[in-house]
């Protein structure tokens, strides 16, 4: 991935939950993976790189393309045992990029997703919690079909649709790469 | 270039551009060519649109427009605008028998105003393909081309459409468009002799047709490539004009505002020319061989 998320984002200034329409950074990487794993004492790198035939094998089963090189992830831990992944992952947004993070359980089920940054004149709906539950108990073998298993917002239908389509490229990441860890 | 061969012309262009190249809530990527987008319902934006016509190839000629629109979403589908139109101009060194009776040089005046309203059909960020229907009415008073006095009145209608690519970094838009306008000239005093200057009001038809591919280079910025093809019946002289323009778009977009520079060349144009003219491949009597437009957008 070109851009280092671990040198870019987690250095970020804390960003109030309070902030106006036009806030940019939400969460830093360290609060979003305590935000969705509550339990995890701990973070383990565990990035991953993708060749040309691992890029085009995600395109096909995702149906999306897979921008970047890299992938950031961690293993989350607790007690010493993994509970889970966690990956930072970015999708196109009208201006600039959404940085977001998905938690992920060892059945390759969505325990959540978090807006880490969000930087659209329109649109900053996609943080609210009832639609980012729709992805909760998602796996890579169902449907995301925008406005059919995910409900589109009106006035952020690119930021849903790349949303949507992202984590369904994440689940499919975590099929190809992770499940067997 | 007769009539079918400009047909060619139009189909080329399109074709072209959109297969060899392959636009935000009405935030414009380009000069001319707009998305199919509308703004979200309770969104606001207010625009200020600066376009600079010059060069007729003979003697000096420079108009500049300024547009300021105000633009209100009514529903996630719906959006309406207003605008207030204002012209400056300075000619000099060219006379052109109907058109363009005498030097003139003015600064900023009020010269029109417009009401218009668009509805997005598809969106283009979940439909294969975005579809809206635009439509405005304009009144003018004062002529864009000579500056003299002239009462306008025009309805268009367009149909817009936008499909994105690489999940949004390419945007891909083409307008297909039709204006009809009644036009009522002033009389004007102390014309040269034999200066035809018609004050019977007449009825105009144009027809538009242009597309517009922007890539996004970095964040924020858009690089793009529009061309457009109008041409305008007349009800005396039947097809009065046409032309071809192209040129390239700079565009940064962020959260609270939105800027374009848009360069726009005449690559080819015909009906109507002024006596000696000097280049018989344009049409330079009510168009310019450039246009350089700047808008900038706030949103609130």
């Amino acid at each position: 991935m070109s851009v280092d998320f671990r040198n870019s984002l987690l250095w970020f200034p804390v960003a109030a939950l309070s902030v106006p329409a036009y806030a940019v950074d939400y969460f830093t990487i360290a609060e979003a993976q305590k935000m969705l794993f509550p339990s995890a004492q701990q973070f383990l790198v565990n990035d991953i790189e993708f060749s040309d035939d691992d890029k085009d094998k995600i395109k096909d089963l995702a149906g999306v393309r897979q921008r970047h090189d890299k992938q950031p992830v961690w293993k989350a831990q607790a007690n010493g045992e993994q509970i889970g992944w966690f990956i930072v992952d970015d999708v196109v947004g009208k201006h600039e990029y959404i940085t977001y993070g998905l938690a992920i359980d060892m059945q390759g089920k969505v325990i959540g997703l978090e807006i880490m940054s969000y930087r659209e004149t329109h649109g900053s709906e996609v943080r609210r919690q009832n639609w980012r539950d729709q992805f909760v108990g998602k796996q890579v073998n169902e449907e995301f079909a925008l406005d059919e298993d995910i409900q589109n917002i009106s006035g952020a239908t690119l930021s849903c649709r790349n949303l949507t389509d992202g984590v369904k490229r994440l689940l499919v990441i975590h099929q190809m790469a992770l499940a067997k860890l | 270039m007769s009539f079918a061969r400009q047909i060619t012309a139009i189909t080329t262009v399109v074709i072209a551009a959109t297969v060899s190249l392959n636009v935000s809530a009405s935030e414009s990527l380009f000069g001319v060519i707009k998305g199919a987008e509308t703004l979200p319902a309770g969104a606001m934006e207010i625009y200020q649109k600066v376009n600079r016509r010059s060069d007729k190839d003979t003697g000096d000629y420079v108009a500049y427009d300024f547009t300021t629109e105000v633009e209100y979403g009514f529903s996630n589908r719906f959006s309406g605008s207003a605008a207030l139109k204002m012209l400056s101009l300075d000619t000099s060194g060219l006379i052109i028998d109907g058109y363009l009776p005498s030097a003139n040089d003015f600064g900023l005046k009020l010269s029109g105003m417009e009401v218009a309203g668009k509805y997005m059909f598809l969106s283009p960020a979940k439909d294969d393909i975005g579809l809206s229907v635009y439509m405005s009415g304009n009144y003018d008073w004062i002529d864009p081309h000579s500056g003299q006095d002239k009462d306008t009145f025009s309805i268009e209608t367009d149909v817009q459409l936008q499909k994105y690519f690489l999940e949004g970094e390419m945007i891909w838009a083409t307008n297909f468009g039709v204006e009809m306008t009644y036009a009522d000239r002033a009389e004007i005093d102390n014309l040269p002799e034999d200066f035809d200057w018609p004050t019977d009001p007449e009825m105009e038809i144009e027809l538009k047709v242009g597309t517009g591919l922007s890539y996004r280079v970095a964040p924020k910025w858009f690089v793009g490539v529009e061309t457009f093809y109008e041409t305008e019946f007349e009800t005396e002289v039947g097809q009065e004009r046409w032309s071809i323009f192209a040129g390239p778009s700079l565009h940064y977009g962020s959260a609270e505002w939105w800027a374009t520079l848009a360069w726009l060349k005449q690559i080819e144009g015909g009906g109507e020319q002024y006596e000696n003219q000097p280049d018989n491949s344009l049409h330079l009597i009510e168009k310019t061989k450039q246009e350089l437009t700047f808008m900038v957008g706030f949103n609130f």
